[in-house]
């Protein structure tokens, strides 16, 4: 456990590796399963920043992810398309690809951060209820007001397939490179919250005033949290519109918002690994439970009420396990142990 | 000079005026308490003083800069720190969380904490090592793993006052920091106050209710009453005078 | 577009749409923010009780044999037999999914709350099937009257004059009965409520039961004027009432009409006049611009903590 970040970039190539051959011993149901579940923990650990370490209470996440979602798909489709041609014209196709990917990702998760941004600053005045109500509002007209944008497909949807550059692929499916995004992203999360300075954000969560009173600019760190978790929200929506290929606003829906809530309130407000479990359980669950026909959502339900009965503080609460434990650790202790 | 100077302060909520036309200061290095029935407008006069609220009217100075109506986060960095009179501490982290937090408030987590260059692990320590020096210093180093919720009460109220310390304030607000706990626990308590002016150098105002407990602890005693200031003097001279009395014995007929 | 003089000739008549709509919004309302006083808690299943409220409706209706003959006695056992189920429904969940989480932090009965809606909405779509039903025409759609070039019908008189005796009812229980003395004691103070020997747990089971009965109502009366019912109705409706309470004041009985009303009007003319795309999102642009200048809606009190 001497440099977590070592074997987690090792743990990322090897994934990557991996990509040219999964696809071959994988059935496509299961990639795309897998897949999803990659994109549902990204979005959930992103959202815990905001709910679960700064105690804020936002119910808008997936305005955030259509963000992502659509900016990167534009741009991947009206420019990006060109861009991956030429490229390709002077270096290997894969490499040409690799290169490009990372793009989209980026340029979403800019954009949905300047959304983040824009709804952080009024939305914080308000508290408890009322910002979580507002952040679902805000979610709502993102979605609507995408739903009729027309260069985007309206209520059509948007296919990832570009009409200038047909022959341009901008569905990138490969598991391992998702993972490793999904991972490089979780490790961002996680050393900002478990570092001194990141104190602050649990600060604001116990105590507002409190906080203020030691010299925290609350105001300032809730602002963060929000464009910092509205970042990876639009990273996973961007990941989420490339590896499907085509995006709808109906994926992006209040219901989605509910779900990462449910991911992180079962979880464990406060603990990344209880996000990270919870989401992957509930993504997979009604897939593993497609055997019962109509009642599995059904059951679906009765799970979710049942364990949040049984388990009010979540599954995890605020503990952690494996490398995030580590990071969550005393300095002086992380020290000793390295 | 006066370190904290206050002139005309007001205080307004609604119709309900609960600080008027208060004259108060502290000198460098003094040891000052703020006594007063309940109601009289003490704790109010500290959340002026921090920020949580603006004056209706009056000025508030701190090392001769006006930081009436300032935000409380920026008054600390001033250099103002405070204890609260029912405990306010960031309850589900460690006791050395606690005061980490208050450590590194100043300096925001960021970029440098993603990626952890060259020296930050070291610095990280530095700032670890100096939380838990607060903590030794004030009797809690064996409890800085612990929650701070699952503290007892004595030492949630010392913990407070170390993480207020650990702002490395100028002046330190204690607001009833004796209030539930037992005579010896004060004794100890009157302690740790006079030390902590030795050791840290800070001034110190402190509320209470209890004349007794302030008697030979500071240097200065002022009384509010209903939001003014009805006596202000040494100890000795606060205790007899008449108008203490009478605002102690004739409105709620708490012992001074 | 249409002209000014034109807008202005409609106006009257999308007011009384928007009137009709706001008062349902308003009856859901009700029992978001009741429930909110009590709990502190946004029961997310709230719509899918209206939802069972108009499935029921549907049932009753054709057993009783009502469907194919439009009465008004028809009309009413159908809705006191839907609002009935629906108060039995309400008391079910709180027993079941809400109280086993008392003090358990409000994030978790938040979740439950959702698990229940799920719940409702999946075991509706096998129950009822997921195709739309259509609500049997309980009366026959004629003019109640009319002013100048304005017409109402009887189907939104009786929607106007129902919801208005059910808030007169619900005033009369919360402000004169002893159970809506302890109801509106455990909104201010449920500990100390508590403390002064206020039955808390039995008062938060009658508001579930007195909301989820007006959800129900709300259900029929949208049954009457707009047919198409499914087991995912409740979402939509559910979500804006919401909203409608939020826009109020949550927690504020009058606000929740109010907001109810504010929302039914101004959607019903963004939809007429500018375009039904909009729809959706106007409730929510309402509900920001109201909050961004009053942060606790039209008649929340803001709630200064003291330190
Ligand atoms: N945020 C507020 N809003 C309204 N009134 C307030 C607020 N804060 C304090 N008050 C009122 O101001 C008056 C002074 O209160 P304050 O807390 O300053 O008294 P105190 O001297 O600290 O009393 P105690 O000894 O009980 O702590 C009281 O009447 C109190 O109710
Ligand atoms: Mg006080």
């Amino acid at each position: 456990m001497r440099r977590p970040w070592i074997g987690l970039v090792l743990a990322a190539a090897l994934l990557v590796l991996l990509d040219a051959g999964l696809p071959h011993v994988l059935n496509p149901y299961y990639l795309t399963i897998l897949t999803r579940i990659g994109v549902a923990v990204l979005a959930a650990v992103s959202l815990q920043l905001i709910n679960g370490f700064t105690g804020q209470f936002s119910i808008g996440h997936a305005g955030f992810m259509a963000v992502g979602a659509y900016v990167s798909a534009a741009l991947s489709v009206y420019l990006g398309a060109g861009w991956l041609v030429a490229l390709g014209a002077v270096l290997p196709v894969p490499l040409a690809r690799a290169l490009y990917f990372p793009v989209p990702l980026v340029a979403g998760g800019l954009a949905a951060a300047l959304a983040g941004l824009g709804v952080g600053i009024p939305a914080l005045r308000l508290r408890g209820d009322y910002l979580a109500i507002a952040t679902l509002g805000f979610g709502e007209i993102i979605r609507i007001a995408i739903l009729n944008v027309d260069a985007v497909g309206g209520a059509r949807g948007f296919s990832l397939t570009s009409a200038a550059q047909p022959a341009a692929d901008l569905r990138y499916d490969g598991l391992g490179a998702i993972y490793a995004v999904v991972a490089l992203s979780v490790l961002v999360i996680a050393r900002l919250v478990y570092s001194t300075g990141g104190l602050a954000f649990r600060a604001v969560r116990e105590d507002e005033t409190a906080a203020e009173s030691v010299g925290v600019a609350t105001t300032r760190v809730k602002v963060e949290a929000f464009v910092v978790s509205s970042f990876f929200a639009g990273v996973a929506g961007a990941l989420f519109a490339h590896s499907e290929g085509y995006v709808h606003t109906n994926s992006f829906a209040f219901l989605r918002s509910f779900e990462i809530v449910v991911f992180v309130v079962l979880g464990g407000l406060g603990s990344i690994s209880g996000a990270i479990l919870a989401a992957t359980v509930l993504t997979a669950a009604p897939e593993v439970l497609r055997g019962l026909g109509e009642w599995r959502m059904i059951l679906y339900s009765l799970l979710l009420i049942v364990t949040m009965i049984l388990r009010p503080q979540g599954l995890m609460g605020q503990r952690e396990l494996g490398p995030l434990r580590w990071l969550a650790t005393r300095p002086r202790q992380r020290h000793a142990a390295a | 000079m006066p370190l904290l100077e206050i002139r005309g302060l007001t205080v307004r909520f609604g119709g309900l005026t609960a600080v008027a036309g208060l004259d108060f200061s502290v000198e460098p290095g003094a040891l000052v308490a703020l006594i007063g029935p309940n109601g009289a407008g003490k704790t109010t006069a500290f959340n002026v003083i921090t920020g949580i609220y603006a004056p209706s009217s009056g000025s508030v100075r701190f090392d001769r800069k006006e930081i009436g109506g300032v935000s409380p986060h920026r008054i600390c960095a001033h250099g103002i720190a405070r204890t609260f009179q029912n405990i306010r501490l960031f309850r589900s982290l460690t006791a050395l969380e606690n005061v980490r937090a208050a450590v590194a408030a100043a300096q925001r987590s960021g970029l440098r904490d993603v990626v952890r260059g060259p020296g930050w692990s070291q610095r990280e320590q530095a700032l670890e090592e100096r939380a838990l020096e607060l903590l030794t210093r004030l009797g809690l180093e064996r409890v800085a793993d612990t929650k701070a919720d699952a503290l007892p009460y004595g030492e949630q109220r010392r913990l407070e006052i170390a993480r207020a310390l650990a702002t490395q304030p100028r002046l330190l607000l204690l607001d009833e920091p004796a209030a539930g706990m037992n005579p010896s626990e004060k004794e100890a308590l009157r302690g740790l106050v006079a030390r902590l002016r030795e050791e840290f150098g800070v001034s110190i105002v402190l509320i209470d209710h209890d004349v007794a407990f302030v008697m030979n602890l500071c240097d200065r005693i002022s009384v509010l009453d209903h939001g003014e200031k009805i006596a202000e003097g040494p100890p000795e001279v606060v205790r007899r005078d008449p108008q203490v009395i009478e605002a102690y014995l004739g409105n709620n007929g708490e012992s001074a | 577009m249409l002209d000014f003089q034109q807008l202005m000739q409609i106006l009257p008549q999308q007011l009384v749409f928007g009137v009709t709509l706001g008062m349902i919004y308003g009856l859901i309302a009700l029992g978001y923010t009741m429930v909110y006083g009590v709990l502190k808690l946004i029961n997310f299943a709230h719509g899918d009780v209206y939802m069972v409220g108009a499935m029921t409706g549907f049932y009753v209706a054709h057993a009783l044999g009502f469907a194919g003959h439009p009465s008004m006695v028809g009309l009413l056992v159908t809705l006191v037999c839907s609002m009935a189920v629906c108060a039995l429904l309400g008391a079910l969940i709180e027993r079941v999914a809400y109280r086993p989480l008392r003090g358990a932090g409000r994030l978790a009965p938040l979740i439950t709350a959702i698990g229940v809606s799920l719940f409702l909405e999946n075991t509706g779509q096998v129950l009822f099937g997921a195709d739309p039903k259509f609500f049997p025409p309980l009366l026959e759609s004629r003019e109640f009257g009319r002013v100048g070039a304005l017409s109402i019908s009887n189907i939104q008189a009786v929607v106007l004059a129902t919801t208005l005796l059910l808030m007169a009812g619900l005033e009369f229980v919360v402000m004169r009965t002893r159970f809506g003395r302890a109801m509106r004691a455990v909104s201010f103070d449920a500990p100390a409520a508590a403390l002064m020997g206020v039955p808390v747990d039995r008062v938060i089971l009658g508001t579930f039961v007195l909301g989820s009965a007006l959800a129900a109502a709300a259900g029929i009366l949208v049954g009457l004027s707009n047919p198409k019912i499914d087991p995912l109705m409740g979402i939509m409706p559910g979500i804006k009432a919401f909203v409608a309470a939020v826009l109020g004041g949550i927690g504020h009985i009058p606000g929740a009409m109010v907001g109810g009303l504010v929302l039914g009007i101004v959607e019903t003319l963004v939809s007429g006049y500018l375009s039904s795309t909009y729809r959706d999102a106007i409730a929510f642009v309402v509900l920001i611009a109201i909050l961004l200048y009053r942060p606790t809606g039209l008649f929340g009190s803001a709630q200064t903590e003291k330190v």
